[in-house]
C-alpha cells in the first residue's frame, strides 16, 4: 500500500522531469499526453491505495511510510514520510482523479500554443505538489507542499507572461500566499518548539500538554494555521488574489483556483483538527471567516461582466461553505462538500472554457448570448453544473451543501447565526449562478456571437469534451455517497482521523433542507425573471440605486484598503529610502569618486606632455627632493 | 708654504676659473659652434685638473678622447646642421627656468652636504702614493687583473655604439626616400 | 705636494655637474644638450679620480676610463640620432619632439 501511495505521489513528478529533459524533442500534445498520462498513473495508484485501505480494520487505517530521514538530532526525527490514512487517501483521489480529467481537457485547450509543453509540466508539477501537500508525514513536508503549490500556482497564472496583466495577477497571488505561508510558518515554529517534534502522531499528542487549551500560545498556533489557509483557500480578508488569478488559462483556473489548491486551506484544518480544537475561539473564527465570505463573494459575483470571474467569486464563495463546516467540527460535511464542488466547479469552469474557445477567446458575458441553440450539449453539462452548485436534488451539491447547513443547524446560537448566512448564500449562488446561465445561453443570440461562433464537431475539441461530460456525471451521481440522514460514508470514512459534529436529526433537519432548497429556487426563479426574459430591471436598479450596485462592483473595496495600507506606504517607503538615503549616500559618492577619479586623472595626464625637457626637470626635481628624504632619515 | 705649494695653488685656482667659465660659456652660447668650441676648453681645464690628481694617463686619454673626436665629432655634426641647429632662446625667465635652476642648484647643494656628512673627517689628508700611481703601467696592470670585466665590457659598449652608429647614418635616408620627401616633425 | 684638499675637487666637481644639469634642463637644442651632458659625466669624472687620490685606489681612475668610454659611445649615438632626425626634416627643438606623450 505504501507503494502505491509513493508512485501516486511521485508519478507526475517523473512526468514533469520527462518533459523538462525531453524538450523540443516531444511537441506539445505529446507532453500533454505524458503529462496526463502521469496524473493518470497517480490516479490509480491512489485507487489502489484506497482500496487497500478498506481491506483494514478502522483502527489501523493509518500508516506513514518513509523514503529517508532528512534530519536526525536528537530524539527529532524529520523524514521523507508519507501518510496513508482515510483523510489523505480521500484528498488523493479527488486531487489526482479531476487532476487527470482536467489535464486531459487542457491538451484539447492549450493545442496550439507556443509553450505548450511549458504548461503541461507545470500542470504536473502541480499536482506533485498538491499530492506532496496532502500525503506528506509530517507538518514539514506539508509546508513544502504547500509553498510548492503557491509556485505552481504563480508560474501558471502568469504562462501567458507577455501579458501585463498576467503578470500583475501571478505576483499579487503569490504575496498575499507569501502572507499566509508567513503566519504559517510561525505556528510550525512555535508547535516545534513546544512539542519537539513535526510528524503528525506526536504533535498531536504533545499538544494538549504542551500548548493547553485557549492559551495565548494555542491560539497564536491556530490563528497561524488558520492565516495560512486564509490566503490559501481566498477566503476573506486574504481574497483578492482569486478573481485576478482568472488571467491563467481556463484549466488552471479549473484546476487550481475551483478543484484543488484552493480546498487546500480545508485541508489543513481538516489535518490539524486537534491543534484547532485547542483554541475554540480561533476555530469558530475560521467559521465566522467562512460565512462572511459565503455572502460577500455571492454579492460580487451578482455583479461580475466576466464569466470566469463569476465562477471565481462562487468558488470564494462555496469555500466559505467548506470553511464554515470545518470551523464547526463538522469535517466529514467539509471534505464532502469539497469533493462535490471540485466536481461541478471543475465541471462549470471547463464548459465556460469551451464557451471561451468556441467565441475565439471572449470572456465578457454581456457580448454572449443565445448560445444554447449552438452549443447545446455545452449547455447542458453546464446547467448540470449550475443545478448542482444552486444544490437543487438530486444534483451532487445538494448533499453537500445540506450536510453543511445541517452541521450548521446543530452548532448552538453560533451555528444558527451561520446557517442564517449559509441560506442566504444559498439563494445568491443560485442567484448569480442562473443569471450566468441564461445571459450566456439564453435567446437571443447576440451578434458578436453570431459572428465569431465557430464550432467543431463535438462542439468543442474532442479532448474537451469527454472529461466535461464526465464530471457532468459525476456532479449527477456524485452526492450520492452521503445522504444526511440516510447514510454517512464520508464522515465514518474520515472517522479514524477526525470526529465530526453530529448533524441536526429530525424536524430541524428537513427544516433546513426545506429552507434552503425553497429559497434556492427561489433564487432561480429571480433570475428568470431579471434575466431569462431579458427585462431592463437590471439596469433600472441599477440607474435608481447606483449605490447598492457600487459596493459589489467595486468589491467592497477590498482591492483598493489593501492598496491603501499595505501598498502605498511601501512604495514611499522605498522611493523615499532610494531617494534620500541610497542616492546622498551610496549612488553619489560612488558617482562623485568615479569623476573625481577621472578629473585627477586628467589634471595628472597634462603631465605627460612628451616633452623631454620636463621629464628631465621632473627627474632633478624628484632626485633634489628625494636625496632630503634620505638626509633627513639616515 | 713653499713655493711649490703656492705653485699648485695658483695652476688650481686658474683650471677652476677655466672650467667654470668654459662650462657657462657651452650651456649659455646661442651659436652651437661656440658652445662646442667651448667644450674644448673645459676639456683641456679638466685635463690639468687631472694632472694635479696624479691622474696622467687618464688626463692624457681626456685629450685625445674627448679633445680630440668627440668634440671633432660634435664639429663635424655642427657644420652640417649649419643653420638648423640654432635653437631660441625664445623669452625670458619661464617657471621651468626657474626650477630648472632651482633643482641643478638643489642638487648640487644636496650632494656637498651629502658627501661632508657621511666622510666628512676622512677628506683631510689624502693617502701617500708612490710614482707609479696613474701611470700607464699602472692603469694597464688594472684593466688586466682587477678589472678585466670591465676592460672588456668596455670593447663591447664601443662594438655596439661604432654599429649603432653606421645603422643610423645609412638607413634614414632609404626612408625619407621612400616616404618621398617632407616629412612631418611628430607630435 | 700640497694642494687644495679633496674637499675642494669634490665642490668644484658638484658645482661643474650643475652647470652641466643646468644646461640640460634649459636648452632646447638637442645638440647643445649632448654638449651639457658631457660636462655632467666629466663633473662626474673628476669627483671619481679626486676619491681615487684620496684613497690611493687605482679603481677609481679605471672607473673613470670607463665612463670616458660609455660617454664616448653615446656621443656617437646621440649625433648620430641628431643627423638622422635632420635628414628626415625633423624640427631639432627638444620640446617639439613629445612622441612620448601619454
Amino acid at each position: 500500500m505504501d507503494v502505491a501511495a509513493w508512485i501516486a505521489l511521485f508519478s507526475p513528478a517523473v512526468g514533469v522531469a520527462a518533459i523538462t529533459l525531453l524538450g523540443h524533442r516531444i511537441t506539445g500534445a505529446q507532453a500533454g499526453i505524458l503529462a496526463s498520462g502521469s496524473v493518470l498513473v497517480s490516479f490509480a495508484a491512489s485507487v489502489v491505495a484506497f482500496v487497500l485501505l478498506t481491506g483494514r480494520a478502522e483502527e489501523e487505517r493509518s500508516e506513514t511510510s518513509t523514503l529517508w530521514t532528512w534530519l536526525s538530532a536528537g530524539d527529532l526525527e524529520v523524514g521523507f514520510e508519507v501518510l496513508v490514512d482515510p483523510l489523505s487517501v480521500f484528498m488523493m483521489l479527488v486531487v489526482s482523479g479531476v487532476g487527470f480529467l482536467i489535464l486531459g481537457y487542457a491538451t484539447g485547450y492549450m493545442r496550439g500554443d507556443a509553450e505548450e509543453r511549458r504548461y503541461h509540466a507545470y500542470k504536473a508539477l502541480f499536482v506533485f505538489s498538491m499530492l506532496l501537500l496532502v500525503q506528506g508525514g509530517n507538518l514539514l513536508l506539508l509546508l513544502a507542499g504547500w509553498g510548492m503549490v503557491g509556485l505552481s500556482s504563480y508560474l501558471l497564472i502568469n504562462f501567458w507572461h507577455e501579458r501585463p496583466t498576467a503578470v500583475a495577477a501571478g505576483k499579487k497571488a503569490f504575496v498575499m500566499n507569501a502572507f499566509g505561508d508567513a503566519t504559517f510558518v510561525l505556528a510550525l515554529f512555535i508547535l516545534f518548539a513546544q512539542t519537539g517534534a513535526l510528524s503528525f502522531a506526536p504533535v498531536f499528542e504533545r499538544a494538549p500538554e504542551a500548548l493547553g487549551e485557549s492559551t495565548t500560545l494555542s491560539v497564536l498556533v491556530a490563528l497561524g494555521l488558520l492565516g495560512g489557509a486564509v490566503a490559501k483557500s481566498a477566503q476573506i480578508p486574504l481574497h483578492t488574489w482569486l478573481p485576478d488569478a482568472m488571467e491563467g488559462p481556463t484549466p488552471v483556473s479549473a484546476l487550481i483556483h475551483a478543484a484543488t489548491m484552493v480546498t487546500a486551506g480545508v485541508y489543513l484544518i481538516a489535518r490539524t483538527a486537534p491543534l484547532f480544537e485547542l483554541a475554540p475561539a480561533i476555530h469558530d473564527l475560521a467559521a465566522i471567516l467562512g460565512g462572511v465570505t459565503i455572502v460577500v463573494a455571492g454579492l460580487i459575483a451578482l455583479v461580475q461582466t466576466d464569466i470566469k470571474r463569476v465562477i471565481a467569486y462562487s468558488t470564494m464563495s462555496q469555500i466559505g461553505y467548506m470553511f464554515l463546516a470545518v470551523g464547526l467540527g463538522a469535517y466529514g460535511a467539509g471534505m464532502f462538500h469539497l469533493m462535490t464542488h471540485a466536481f461541478f466547479k471543475a465541471l462549470l469552469f471547463m464548459a465556460a472554457g469551451v464557451v471561451i474557445h468556441a467565441l475565439a477567446g471572449e470572456q465578457d458575458i454581456r457580448r454572449m448570448g443565445g448560445l444554447g441553440r449552438e452549443l447545446p450539449w455545452t449547455t447542458r453539462l453546464f446547467v448540470i453544473g449550475a443545478l448542482a452548485l444552486a444544490a437543487i436534488p438530486p444534483f451532487a451539491g445538494f448533499f453537500s451543501k445540506d450536510a453543511v447547513l445541517a452541521s450548521a443547524a446543530n452548532a448552538g446560537v453560533l451555528g444558527w447565526l451561520l446557517w442564517t448566512l449559509g441560506a442566504i448564500g444559498a439563494f445568491l449562488t443560485a442567484l448569480y449562478t442562473f443569471r450566468l446561465v441564461f445571459v450566456v445561453f439564453g435567446p437571443p443570440i447576440t451578434d458578436f456571437a453570431r459572428e465569431h461562433l465557430h464550432r467543431e464537431r463535438f462542439e468543442g475539441p474532442l479532448a474537451m469534451m469527454w472529461p466535461v461530460a464526465v464530471l457532468g456525471v459525476l456532479s449527477i451521481v456524485g452526492g450520492l455517497i452521503q445522504i444526511p440522514g440516510v447514510w454517512h460514508l464520508v464522515d465514518d470514512w474520515l472517522h479514524p482521523v477526525v470526529e465530526s459534529v453530529e448533524e441536526a436529526h429530525g424536524w430541524v433537519a428537513w427544516f433546513s433542507a426545506l429552507v434552503a432548497l425553497g429559497l434556492a429556487l427561489a433564487g432561480i426563479a429571480l433570475a428568470w425573471l431579471l434575466w431569462g426574459r431579458r427585462s431592463d430591471v437590471p439596469e433600472r436598479v441599477r440607474a435608481g440605486a447606483p449605490w447598492l450596485a457600487a459596493a459589489p462592483e467595486r468589491k467592497f473595496w477590498f482591492d483598493e484598503a489593501y492598496d491603501g495600507v499595505f501598498a502605498w506606504p511601501v512604495r514611499m517607503l522605498a522611493t523615499s529610502l532610494g531617494r534620500f538615503v541610497e542616492r546622498p549616500l551610496f549612488l553619489d559618492p560612488l558617482g562623485g569618486l568615479g569623476t573625481g577619479m577621472r578629473g585627477l586623472s586628467g589634471r595628472l595626464g597634462a603631465v605627460q606632455t612628451g616633452g623631454v625637457r620636463l621629464y628631465v626637470l621632473m627627474l632633478a626635481l624628484g632626485l633634489a627632493v628625494l636625496t632630503v628624504v634620505f638626509l633627513a632619515v639616515s | 708654504m713653499d713655493a711649490g705649494e703656492i705653485l699648485v695653488w695658483i695652476v688650481w685656482i686658474g683650471a677652476v676659473t677655466a672650467l667654470f667659465a668654459s662650462g657657462l660659456a657651452v650651456v649659455l652660447f646661442q651659436n652651437p659652434f661656440y658652445s662646442a668650441l667651448s667644450l674644448i676648453v673645459n676639456l683641456a681645464s679638466l685635463a690639468v685638473l687631472f694632472l694635479l690628481l696624479s691622474a696622467e694617463f687618464v688626463a692624457a686619454a681626456q685629450v685625445l678622447v674627448y679633445a680630440g673626436a668627440v668634440v671633432v665629432m660634435f664639429l663635424f655634426v655642427t657644420a652640417y646642421l649649419g643653420g638648423r641647429a640654432d635653437a631660441p632662446w625664445a623669452g625670458g625667465p619661464t617657471l621651468q627656468r626657474l626650477f630648472a635652476v632651482g633643482a641643478a642648484a638643489a642638487i648640487a647643494i644636496e650632494v656637498v652636504v651629502a658627501i661632508s656628512l657621511a666622510a666628512g673627517d676622512r677628506l683631510t689628508d689624502p693617502a701617500e702614493v708612490d710614482e707609479a700611481f696613474g701611470s700607464p703601467a699602472e692603469i694597464g696592470r688594472l684593466f688586466v687583473s682587477d678589472h678585466l670585466l670591465a676592460f672588456e665590457a668596455t670593447s663591447i659598449v664601443l662594438l655596439i655604439a661604432a654599429v649603432g652608429g653606421v645603422i643610423l647614418g645609412t638607413t634614414a635616408p632609404r626612408r625619407a626616400r621612400a616616404e618621398g620627401g617632407e616629412e612631418v616633425p611628430q607630435r | 705636494m700640497m694642494g687644495p684638499g679633496i674637499a675642494s675637487y669634490l665642490v668644484v666637481s658638484v658645482i661643474l655637474f650643475g652647470i652641466g644639469a643646468f644646461g640640460v634642463l634649459i636648452r632646447r637644442s638637442p645638440l647643445i644638450v649632448l654638449l651639457a651632458l658631457e660636462i655632467m659625466l666629466n663633473a662626474g669624472n673628476l669627483a671619481l679620480l679626486a676619491f681615487a687620490r684620496q684613497f690611493g685606489d687605482g679603481s677609481g681612475q679605471i672607473f673613470a676610463l670607463t665612463v670616458m668610454v660609455v660617454a664616448a659611445s653615446e656621443a656617437v649615438i646621440g649625433l648620430g640620432l641628431i643627423v638622422a632626425m635632420s635628414r628626415l626634416r625633423v624640427e631639432l627643438d627638444v620640446d617639439k619632439l613629445t612622441t612620448l606623450r601619454g
